[in-house]
């Protein structure tokens, strides 16, 4: 191993004279109105939507489909607008929601009563802690039949499976919320000298916020499809013998199937799809703007 | 203003404590620092004691009232004719054959709805249109509670397994692939990067990258999709009861409840809440255990 020292090039210095003026190409370009029609993200989302029903009528059209089977689009929307019109579907929707809202508002009362036992004593803790574990993995819907057995063929025994739908997801996510309060809020409440009630009310349910929504959003999904499917399953003796106004969506699906209107069950799915949207999007939406967003607990 | 300041006053003495020394302050006698707890309070401090007790007293209270108030077993049944009829059905009776009819159709759609699910993610993921398509198909989909599709599903797949494995792949579906998307959306740039830099493409980034790292949300999204699939179910088999003979544990709870054998009806509930129990608290416990908690992203 002959060492032998790399020689030290030093590059003479220049000057380059010549690189002339700088020319960079478009920096930024208008996107041309298809693109940025494109963009706009409502459109697109549209586009998807008209698209898929042209495909719809289209195939029911071209390619013959029975009207039993799939109705094209066309005949759907003439079935809603009739239904709307002239069979009262709108106040079939009117007692899907009384009936809705009446079981959840027992069921969100119940849930509370159910968590403030459990936040103040170590009894109700075990209580609540049992209950749920043992009740929430239980469909509401298979306590229908119970539930006629008790209360009749009426409107009593969906609200009693709703209630069962909404008390325990609503109470679990409650209570593991106001588990979850940390130390520095609940000691800022002590020290402002709350208790008992304006306690809870005060620090736990705003510190708590998010996962009582979240249980109340849970409730509601549970609430809705046990809705449906008590009305589908039970709608027809419910309706039979309360009068022929009493029915609900769930019901007017069923009866247009039993009668094959098969547009009149899309127009059925159609509002039951639009009630949903409509909670989940307008009513939820607007709640968690108005607190959880606006209070900086959530990125939205 | 060099006379006096109005404000000075006269400052009180200062008094100053002599000092001293306590002479005769005793030996220091420490009483009891730690005490053993009774048995009783040891006993009760043991959560599963608690727990079990709280249920024993349910249990009792259920048996005295039926028994104490002699109600008619037709509409409540004393929980010690409800344990039996539950053992008979499980030995003597069908009840392991229906348990097994339903969990097989329940795996059918449920892994039908996963396999779905990944594809319409897997595109979303790659472009923007399949993106789009997801989000708007989601959004109609998701609040369209599955059983208001079962008329339409024995309408095109007759009354069978086929149109049960319909209904749960499409409670399944939109749970899923919704928060498997959100999920794959709110990984982060640098876990993104690092994908990258490895030179991870296509599926195997997706399989390496994103599905290790959106994991919580997509376990989220598979618990929502089998408490949807697990109502859905049984809900189904309700409506099948009156159409069909074949059935699982909904039917087992219909056909208890047409017989007004209503023992039968609460040993029926009792298996629906067994296996709910399992599934949530075995199997989704064990997948946590074994892929979020020990990859330090959830705390058990």
């Amino acid at each position: 191993m002959s060492e032998t020292g790399a020689r030290l090039y030093l590059r003479p210095e220049y000057e380059n004279s010549e690189i002339g003026a700088a020319d960079h190409g478009d920096v930024e370009r208008v996107l041309p109105l298809f693109e940025r029609v494109r963009n706009i993200n409502a459109v697109r989302k549209l586009s998807i939507v008209v698209g898929l029903v042209v495909l719809w009528e289209l195939y029911t059209n071209v390619g013959g489909v029975s009207e039993y089977i799939l109705p094209p689009f066309s005949s759907t929307g003439a079935a809603l607008l009739d239904a709307l019109w002239t069979e009262n579907l709108l106040s079939m929707i009117g007692n899907s929601i009384a009936v809705l809202l009446t079981g959840y508002v027992i069921g969100i009362i119940i849930a509370t009563v159910l968590t403030t036992l459990a936040v103040t004593s170590r009894f109700g803790s075990d209580l609540l802690g049992t209950l749920t574990a043992m009740l929430n993995p239980l469909p509401a819907i298979a306590l229908l039949p119970m539930a006629l057995l008790w209360f009749g063929l009426g409107a009593d025994a969906i609200v009693f499976t709703l209630l069962h739908s909404v008390v325990w997801p609503v109470a679990l996510n409650t209570h593991t919320g106001f588990l979850g309060v940390s130390d520095t809020q609940r000691m800022v409440g002590r020290n402002y000298g709350l208790r008992g009630i304006t306690y809870v009310t005060k620090i736990l349910i705003p510190a708590a916020f998010p996962s009582i929504l979240t249980g109340l959003r849970i409730g509601w999904a549970y609430a809705w499809r046990t809705l449906i499917a008590a009305e589908l399953v039970f709608g027809g003796s419910i309706a039979d013998t309360a009068g022929t106004s009493s029915g609900g969506l769930g019901w007017f699906i069923f009866a247009n199937q039993m009668d094959l209107r098969i547009p009149y069950v899309f127009a059925g799915l159609f509002s039951v799809i639009v009630v949903g949207v409509l909670v989940e999007n307008v009513v939820f939406r607007k709640i968690e703007e108005r607190t959880v967003a606006r209070w900086g607990m959530q990125i939205q | 203003m060099s006379t006096a300041d109005p404000q000075a006053r006269e400052l009180p003495e200062i008094y100053i404590r002599p000092e001293f020394v306590a002479d005769d302050i005793g030996e220091a006698v420490i009483s009891d620092i730690a005490r053993p707890l009774s048995l009783f309070e040891r006993l009760w401090d043991n959560n599963v004691v608690r727990k079990s007790s709280i249920l024993l007293g349910l249990v009792v209270l259920w048996q005295a009232y039926t028994v104490i108030f002699d109600v008619e077993p037709l509409m409540f049944p004393r929980f010690s004719d409800s344990a039996v009829a539950l053992w008979n059905a499980l030995v003597y009776g069908d009840l392991p054959s229906k348990i097994w009819f339903s969990i097989k159709v329940l795996i059918y759609g449920y892994s039908a709805g996963l396999a779905i699910a990944a594809v319409l993610v897997l595109w979303a993921t790659a472009s923007r249109i399949g993106s789009d398509f997801l989000a708007t198909v989601t959004a109609m989909f998701n609040p369209l509670p599955a059983i208001a599709l079962l008329p339409l599903a024995m309408l095109w797949f007759g009354l069978g397994t086929a149109s049960l494995v319909f209904v749960l792949i499409h409670s399944v579906l939109w749970a899923v692939a919704l928060s498997t998307h959100n999920g794959f959306m709110a990984v982060s740039e640098p876990l993104r990067m690092i994908g990258r830099n490895y030179g991870l493409t296509g599926i195997r980034y997706v399989a390496k990258i994103l599905i290790p790292a959106a994991f919580p949300s997509i376990l989220t999204g598979m618990k929502i999709g089998w408490a949807f699939a697990w109502r859905t179910l049984i809900g189904a088999e309700l409506v099948f009861g009156a159409s069909s003979g074949s059935g699982g544990l909904g039917w087992f709870i219909f056909e208890g409840s047409q017989n007004l054998e209503t023992a039968d009806v609460f040993a029926g509930l009792f298996t629906v809440i067994v296996i709910g129990l399992l599934v949530e608290n075995v199997i989704f416990r064990n997948v946590e255990a074994r892929t979020i908690v020990r990859w330090g992203m959830s705390r058990s």
